[in-house]
């Protein structure tokens, strides 16, 4: 800097050289509206489609969590005598984690079954009860791991037992959510890098356009950092169109699928509500965008200045 | 200000644009370099300017030794330096005064004191008018005049010129070399490769001669007159 030794006067020009390349790459998008509106449709479909999934996969877990559910562990047993069973019920309430035990005798069970049944003399074809008598324990934590650590201790104390868990299902939608994350992850980062290598493309072509005025500057004392600073500005301006772009398709695709997963989700009897996207989601993406579009942009412009 | 030891260039080709090339340039000279087309006298500019690395050879300009400049250092170097080209290489997508404005802008100044210096460069040759025109609308002779107030306008130390006047009409060509010896009064240092050897031999000033990539004779400059 050889005039204004003044700081005032460095930020200003720092500032004009910032704007002017910014007005540039703005100027030049404008210019070229074909390749502009085919990059940020790419990047907007691009961000949009995890986005979805991801929104999918987030109203599936809401919906799991959504149903206040207390996990029960069953334990079906063969048992003689009522003593018995109420001693097991007692030895098993004794233990840590057990918030509730309710034992049901095989005569109880048949007598509550025969209540139900709109003719309860089918019953008495039968010689003896088949039911067993059953052991309902409600356990104080309700996460599946605990679920799962219980009815592992129950299975221990009681090896002759039955144990069955009606939180299972719980724990297998947990387990297809993580297996559904991970797959997105890996599957936004393939998306992620590609649309970064094609952004970066762009951003080399548009360099090699402006060879002339790149071959002049260098030769007028340019550096690398002021002749690709065009292009970043243009990456980011291209990140922000596709982040915008991708909240729209978002928006979108979400109003076309809501009223048919919900309608699926009363036929399942669940009252459920499709959760669109959220102010925190459109910043994202508008964030990823702009991260994109400049990883794009300077790795493109460092290939091209390269050459 | 240039120092030039035993200098050769060969070309990936195999051609050997210059060799054994010795020169020595004071600060505050201007000399002219000629000879016919090939001779190497693009290349000597080329070299000195870092454009161009030399095979063999060890050159010396404003004090640094180019051997030693990382590519990093590059653009620090260039911008002591002026350029004018035979084709002046305007930027046909921007006026006149942007064209003259871009080492400003890299340079990192002030826009107000950026538009007083193009305004001053413009006035040197004598294109004040023209500021607003766009390049493709002047004449040859004008193009090369915006193209001489772009190398100038960041005072640089040392102006190189490569054939400023090689398309230009006798008259164009005396203007253009008269404000060459206008910029040497006030300091510049100023090498002019030129192969009108009629026009700058009635200026006075001393002559290199390159043929066959070798100087006939090594001429140390003189120290600047006031011619």
């Amino acid at each position: 800097m050889k005039d204004g030794s003044d700081r005032a006067g460095y930020l200003e020009a720092w500032l004009y050289n910032h704007s002017e390349a910014a007005r540039r790459s703005l100027w030049r998008r404008v210019h070229a509206p074909g390749q502009t509106l085919i990059l940020v449709a790419v990047l907007g479909f691009v961000l949009a489609l995890p986005a979805y999934l991801w929104l999918l996969l987030e109203n599936a877990r809401a919906l799991s969590a959504g149903v206040d559910h207390q996990p029960r562990i069953a334990l079906y047993l063969d048992l003689e005598g009522g003593g018995a069973l109420t001693g097991t019920a007692a030895r098993i309430d004794a233990l840590p984690g057990v918030a509730e035990v309710t034992a049901i005798e095989a005569d109880a069970a048949l007598a509550a079954y025969r209540e139900s049944l709109p003719d309860p003399a089918l019953l008495d074809w039968l010689e003896d009860n088949p039911l067993p008598a059953i052991i309902e324990v409600l356990p104080l934590e309700r996460t599946p791991e605990a679920v799962a650590a219980m009815e592992q201790q129950l299975a221990t104390l009681l090896p002759e037992a039955t144990v069955i868990s009606d939180h299972e299902w719980v724990r297998q939608l947990d387990a297809l959510h993580a297996a559904g994350l991970r797959v997105l992850l890996v599957v936004s980062a393939l998306l992620a890098l590609g649309i970064t290598l094609i952004l970066a493309v762009a951003s080399a072509a548009e360099l090699r356009e402006r060879h002339e005025e790149i071959a002049i500057s260098r030769i007028t004392g340019a550096t690398d950092r002021f002749l690709r600073r065009p292009s970043l500005y243009g990456g980011l301006l291209l990140g922000v169109g596709g982040g915008l772009v991708s909240l729209i398709l978002l928006g979108i695709v979400v109003m076309m699928t809501r009223s048919p997963v919900e309608e699926a989700a009363v036929v399942f009897g669940i009252p459920f509500a499709f959760a669109g996207p959220q102010a925190r989601v459109g910043l994202m993406l508008v964030g990823t965008g702009l991260v994109l579009g400049w990883i794009g942009a300077r790795l493109g412009s460092a290939a091209a200045l390269r050459d | 200000m240039i120092r030039l030891h035993r200098v050769t260039k060969r070309f990936g080709c195999g051609t050997e644009a210059l060799r054994n090339v010795s020169l020595r340039v004071d600060a505050g000279a201007l000399a002219f370099l000629t000879g016919p087309s090939g001779a190497g006298k693009s290349t000597l500019l080329r070299l000195i300017a870092r454009l161009e690395r030399p095979t063999r050879g060890r050159i010396m300009v404003n004090g640094r030794d180019l051997g030693t400049l990382a590519r990093r250092q590059e653009p620090e170097f260039r911008r002591n330096i002026g350029l004018v080209f035979q084709d002046h290489r305007l930027l046909f997508d921007r006026p006149v005064h942007a064209n003259v404005a871009l080492p400003l802008e890299i340079l990192g100044f002030r826009r107000t004191e950026a538009r007083k210096r193009v305004r001053a460069a413009l006035d040197k040759v004598g294109l004040l008018q023209k500021e607003n025109a766009q390049p493709l609308t002047l004449s040859a002779g004008e193009q090369q005049r915006v193209g001489i107030a772009r190398a100038i306008v960041h005072r640089p130390a040392l102006l190189l010129a490569d054939e400023p006047t090689g398309n230009l009409d006798p008259e164009l060509s005396r203007e253009i070399l008269q404000l060459f010896l206008d910029f040497n009064r006030v300091g510049m240092t100023a090498l002019i490769a030129s192969h009108n050897l009629g026009l700058i031999s009635t200026l006075g000033r001393p002559v290199l001669h390159l043929e066959n990539g070798r100087l006939e004779a090594r001429h140390v400059t003189q120290p600047r007159s006031t011619g």
